[in-house]
Formats: structure tokens, sequence, C-alpha cells
């Protein structure tokens, strides 16, 4: 219901910080003016009683006593400030008049006033000509004609409420205080744990170590949800090794055999004096090398896709490993008139299985060289920026169909490039490109050069 | 050189022993990790040759009690795994050099042949090829008239064809010792290398001293 409220990116502390706000600030505003509503309205009842009972009182003073009367008990109410008193004869002569000068700007009820006088309670208001204050007057016509009017100020009520209404304020202040503990718990038991689970679910999804989601001093339900999320952990650990126990398993299985197999080809190779026959022991001996080397590429491409390749990682000069690597591959560039290059202006040391690292780059070399014509250049590029080395492999070759772009990295995809090329390819080497940079928690890509050709590279993170 | 060879597989063992035989060695076999040790402490060989997974003791196991006795025979292992990880394992065990199955003889007899001059240390820094002398420090062929600058690897390829002249040495083992790289790059890497060479060495007209042997790899004849 919520979710529309805020930007995408807003953490959920402010989220929730955001709401504590708008919740109490609400919450205090009704207070404050349902409190001051009702206040104001019991305040003015009382007020009204005030004023008809004083009435009352000095009405009876006056029948009993006189004026000195209605003069002793006013003076006795100690109402000097902000009471109002008026006695007038039937003749319309004032008798007594008392008038503070708090009450000097009120205009006297007149006669529209008066006229008003039998709908209110015998009471009417009136507002101060400059402010806000009001001063509420009664009358009463006395038995020998005479009118006492009386009339009370409110500029005491009006203290009173803003003293109410300032207490009022602290205790919301106070309350908006007390109501950020929830955030504090929120992000101290549900957030960080959250946290640190994102942080080593990140670990997880890089293939580095075999961490598991901690959350001790988290909520009971992140706390159960660490606890299923670690049990899939665990399986999928268990499951890793079981895959690379059949892998081992079949690779023996199969080697042996093999080498037997070869062995004796090679025997009959040596003893044989026909050259037809030595012809097929060699070639049936290249058969059985190229299916080791495919059964085992098979086994790592599948191991490096589930994670579980086993990686030999040593700290290695990549731009030394390069050029090792095109030191191999010069004379067979120069034989084929192609331009080998290297452009590496940094150096990156990391940690990787140096054999599988060559391995997926010369694979990414082999196809340059395979498709790029006689007089193209192959560059081989190493780019570091903080916390990523790109290797990239660029041909001059016919470049990667759009369709294909993705497809090329599946198993067994030839893509249509490998078709112009002469080498024997079973579709598999960028798979194992793939296998070997997903093993070391890294990336792979590939795009069509603007000036012809194609780039592909390994992106490896550190 | 007498050689122990321990290999569980019988028909495997058995061709490895009548090759090794036919070479000119003396061969001694088990098929069983216990009493390959056993035989090898009591025996002295010139190379041991080791099954990583045997029945008894394993081939980590076996060279560890060796070396544990101060026996410092070579020790040559052969594996059906093919994970660096295996391969680090046996050479920090205590082995001297790692082969995978399936494997070419040749290979075998060429690991062996290191391994033994490396245990009697009599490298040398010059070698003779008829009149010419290839200085490895200098990265040179030497002839009293003439000489031919050698690139680092094309002078490593060459020292290792010297080591085992009339050998013939696999593409495997030649990656494996050159470049240190143990897979089959697609491309014809080695191939060109050894064309490179042969353009260096080789005096036009005459039969070139670096031989393809079909299906097996490379032989070095020094023409005389």
């Amino acid at each position: 219901m919520f979710s529309k409220l805020f930007p995408d990116h807003t953490s959920s502390t402010w989220r929730l910080v955001v709401l504590q706000a708008i919740t109490i600030g609400t919450s205090i505003a009704l207070c404050l003016t349902l409190a001051g509503w009702a206040l104001h309205r019991d305040l003015d009842e009382m007020g009204r009683k005030v004023v008809l009972d004083d009435l009352g009182e000095h009405a009876v003073f006056y029948e009993q006593e006189g004026i000195a009367g209605v003069q002793r008990l006013f003076a006795s109410g100690q109402h000097n400030d902000d009471d109002v008193l008026r006695l007038v004869s039937a003749d319309g002569k004032v008798l007594f008049d008392h008038h503070p000068t708090a009450a000097g700007n009120f205009h006297w009820p007149d006669s529209s006033h008066l006229r008003k006088l039998a709908n209110v309670k015998g009471l009417v208001t009136i507002e101060h000509p400059e402010n806000d204050e009001h001063i509420l007057i009664g009358r009463v016509v006395l038995n020998d004609g005479a009118i006492l009017w009386y009339g009370r100020m409110d500029a005491a009520d009006r203290e009173y409420l803003g003293h109410i209404r300032d207490y009022l304020w602290i205790a919301g202040i106070a309350a908006a205080v007390i109501a950020l503990i929830p955030v504090f718990w929120y992000g101290g038991q549900v957030l960080r744990p959250v946290r640190s689970m994102i942080a080593s679910a990140q670990k997880l999804a890089r293939g580095t170590g075999d961490a598991r989601l901690e959350a001790p001093s988290a909520v009971p339900e992140l706390r159960e949800f660490a606890a299923a999320f670690n049990k899939v952990l665990d399986r999928n650990a268990n499951l890793t090794l079981e895959l690379q126990a059949a892998n081992d398993h079949l690779a023996h299985e199969l080697r042996t055999p093999l080498a037997r197999i070869r062995g004796n080809l090679e025997a009959f190779q040596d003893h044989t004096i026909d050259e037809a026959g030595r012809e097929a022991a060699a070639r049936g001996i290249d058969e059985i090398d190229r299916a080791t080397t495919l059964v085992q590429t098979i086994l790592n491409i599948r191991a490096g896709e589930h994670n579980a390749l086993m990686l030999h990682r040593e700290r290695t000069s990549l731009r030394t490993l390069l050029e090792s690597i095109i030191d191999l591959y010069m004379p067979s560039a120069e034989e084929r008139q192609q331009n080998l290059h290297l452009e590496a202006e940094t150096d990156s040391i990391m940690e990787v299985d140096t054999q599988r690292l060559v391995q997926a780059i010369t694979n990414l070399l082999d196809n340059a060289l395979g498709c790029t014509p006689k007089g193209g250049d192959i560059i081989v590029r190493l780019e570091t920026t903080p916390g990523v080395t790109t290797i990239s492999v660029l041909d001059s070759g016919p470049g990667i169909a759009k369709e294909e772009m993705e497809q090329i990295w599946e198993r067994f995809v030839r893509g249509s490039a490998a078709a112009h090329s002469s080498g024997p390819g079973m579709g598999l080497g960028l798979s194992l490109v793939r296998a070997v940079a997903t093993a070391h928690g890294g990336k792979t890509g590939c795009r069509n050069r603007d000036t012809g050709g194609a780039e592909f590279w390994i992106q490896l993170r550190g | 050189m007498t050689l122990l060879l321990a290999e569980d597989d019988p028909e495997l063992s058995r061709q490895i022993s009548a090759w090794l035989t036919k070479s000119g060695h003396v061969v001694t076999c088990h098929a069983n990790g216990d009493d390959a040790l056993n035989t090898a402490l009591r025996q002295a060989f010139d190379a041991v040759i080791l099954d990583v997974n045997m029945p008894g003791k394993d081939g980590f196991e076996i060279v560890a009690a060796l070396r544990a006795d101060n026996d410092l025979v070579p020790v040559l292992f052969l594996t059906a795994r093919d994970s660096v990880t295996d391969r680090v394992r046996g050479l920090s065990s205590g082995g001297d050099d790692y082969l995978t199955k399936p494997f070419a003889m040749e290979e075998l007899g060429a690991r062996l042949e290191a391994l033994n001059r490396r245990y009697q240390q009599s490298a040398t820094g010059q070698r003779r090829i008829g009149e010419w002398i290839l200085d490895t420090r200098q990265r040179r062929l030497r002839s009293p008239t003439d000489f031919i600058d050698l690139q680092p690897r094309e002078c490593a390829l060459l020292e290792l064809f010297l080591d085992h002249e009339g050998r013939t040495l696999t593409k495997k083992f030649l990656l494996d010792k050159v470049w240190d790289i143990r897979f089959d790059p697609g491309t014809n890497v080695v191939d060109a290398m050894i064309c490179r060479l042969r353009r260096k060495l080789d005096a036009p007209g005459h039969a070139t001293c670096i031989q393809t042997v079909r299906g097996k790899g490379y032989v070095f004849k020094a023409l005389s």
C-alpha cells in the first residue's frame, strides 16, 4: 500500500522514519486540535456560568444593600483586572462603572447587541477591535428599573489555553522521540542482520568462500529464514561435492581404459611394418587424445556452470600471463600472416587458476586466429579499472550475427563464423571460457567492433 | 635404469613394463601399494613410477613414506585425475613429475630420462650439435664461422630436444615443458614454433634435424 510512496532506492529505514513522522505529526495535530477545541468549549461554558453567576450575585446584593452592596461584592471578588461592571439607573444615569484599562478598547454593547441577548442565555460576546480577545457581557434589569451589566474578559482563559497547548507540544515531542525507538530497534534487529545476509549472499553469488547466513541477534523470522537458506546452501554444497566426485570418478573410469587402448595402439604402431596399419594406428591415437580432451572439457564446463570447478588459485601477473600466451601464438599468427598484438598499459596481479585462465584465453585466441583473414589484426587487451579487470580478444573476422550473440556461449553451438574457420571445433570453446570465468566469479561477453570483427571479453573482479 | 612400477591395472602394467623393458630398462612390477613400498624401502631404484589410486597404500602415501626414510629416488606419478589440485598435491607430497592417463609411452620415457638426469645433476651450460654449440646462457647457437640468435622459447625447445635426442617427444610434453601449458590449444602453436626453429637450424637443401613422427610427435636427430 505504501510501496508507491517512495522512490525505489529509498532504504527501508528512511521509509520507516518518514512513515513514523507522518503518524506522529498527524497524532500531535489531532490531539492539539481536539483537545484545544474541547477545552475552548469547556472554558466558554465555564465563563458563561461565571458571568451569569456573578450577575445574579451582584443583582441580589443590589436589591439588598443598594450600590454600596454591589461595590463591596465586586471589590471582594478581586475581579479588578479583567471584569467589567456597570450599573445604570432607569433613567440612563451611570450609577457605578468599573472598567479596567485592558477592557478600555472594547465597544460597550449597543442596541444591536441587545437584540441578541435574548437568544444567547442573556449573554453577548464582544470582540476586541484590534486583537482576537473577547469579552463576555450579560445584563439584568433590576426591580427599580436599573440595569446591571457584568462582563468578563477571556484573557486569563486564553493564557490557560496557551499553557495547555505548550504542555501538549512538549508531550507530543517526547512521544515522537519515544516513537523513534522502534526505528532504532528496526535498524539493529532487522535491518543490520538483513544487510549482513545480503553481504553473505553476494559473496555466495560470486562463488567465493563457503560462508553461511548468520543472524544471531535478529528477529525470529529472520533467524528462521537464515536457517532455511543455509539448509539450501548446505544441500547445494553437497550436490557440488557429489558433482565433483562424480566428475572425478567418471574421468578416472574413462581414462584408464583409454590408456590401455592407447598403449595397445602404440605397440601396434611400433611393431607393424605395414604403412597403412601404422597410419590407422596413428589416427586411432589422435582420436583417443581428442576424446580424452573432449570428455575432460565437457566435465570442466559442467563443473564450471555449477560452481563446482575446483580452482587452484595462485597470485599471477596477468600481463606476464598474456605476454606468454602471445609468445605461444606468435609463430602461428606469423605463419598465417596475421598481426598479433598485446595492449596492456597496466598490470593486474590477481589470484587466479593460471592453467584454466590460460586455457580460456587461448580458446578465444584460437577462434580469433581461425576467423581473421591474412593481414588482419588480432589484439589481446588487458584493461584494469578499480575492482574490475578485463581481458579482451579482438579479431578482424566476420563478426557475430546478432541472433547468435548469446547462443554461441552454449555447449555444442558453433557460430556461423566458425564455418569459415579451418578448426575442427566442437562448439565447446566459448562455453569453457564462460565456465572458467564463472568459476572465478567473473563474467564473459562479446560484441561486434565498430571497425569490423568481434571482441570477446572475460571480466574478473578485483 | 632399474625401475619400480606400481600400477594396479594389469593390462596397463603389462604394457608399460613391456615397453620399458624393450627400451632397455629393468622393471619390477607391483599391483599393490603396500608391496611396492616394501620393495622400494628394501631395494635401490633409479626411478619409481606410482599409480595414485591403488589397493593398499596410495601413491601419495608411498612417496611420503619414502621421503620420511630419506630416500630421494625420483618419483613419477601416473594418474587418471587431470586437475591442478591433484597435480600440486602429488608434487608437494614429494613426487617429482606427474603424468596423466592416457599417455604416450615415449612421453613416459622422456620424463623418466629427465628425472634421472636431474637426479644425477649432470646439467651443463653448453651443448654440442655437430659443429654447432648451443649456449643456453646467451641463447645462441655458435659455429666457428657463424652464429644464430634464438628467442627464449626456441632455446628452451631446442634444449629439450637435445636432452632427449633420438626420442619422440609428444606435443603435450613440449607444451608442458616449454610453455608450462597442460592442455591442448586448438591452434597449431607447437607446429608453428617447430617450423620457425627448423627455418633457423636447417641448412637449405638438407634434411631437417627435427622430424615429425605421425601420430606421435617430433624427434630430434643431429645430422652428422
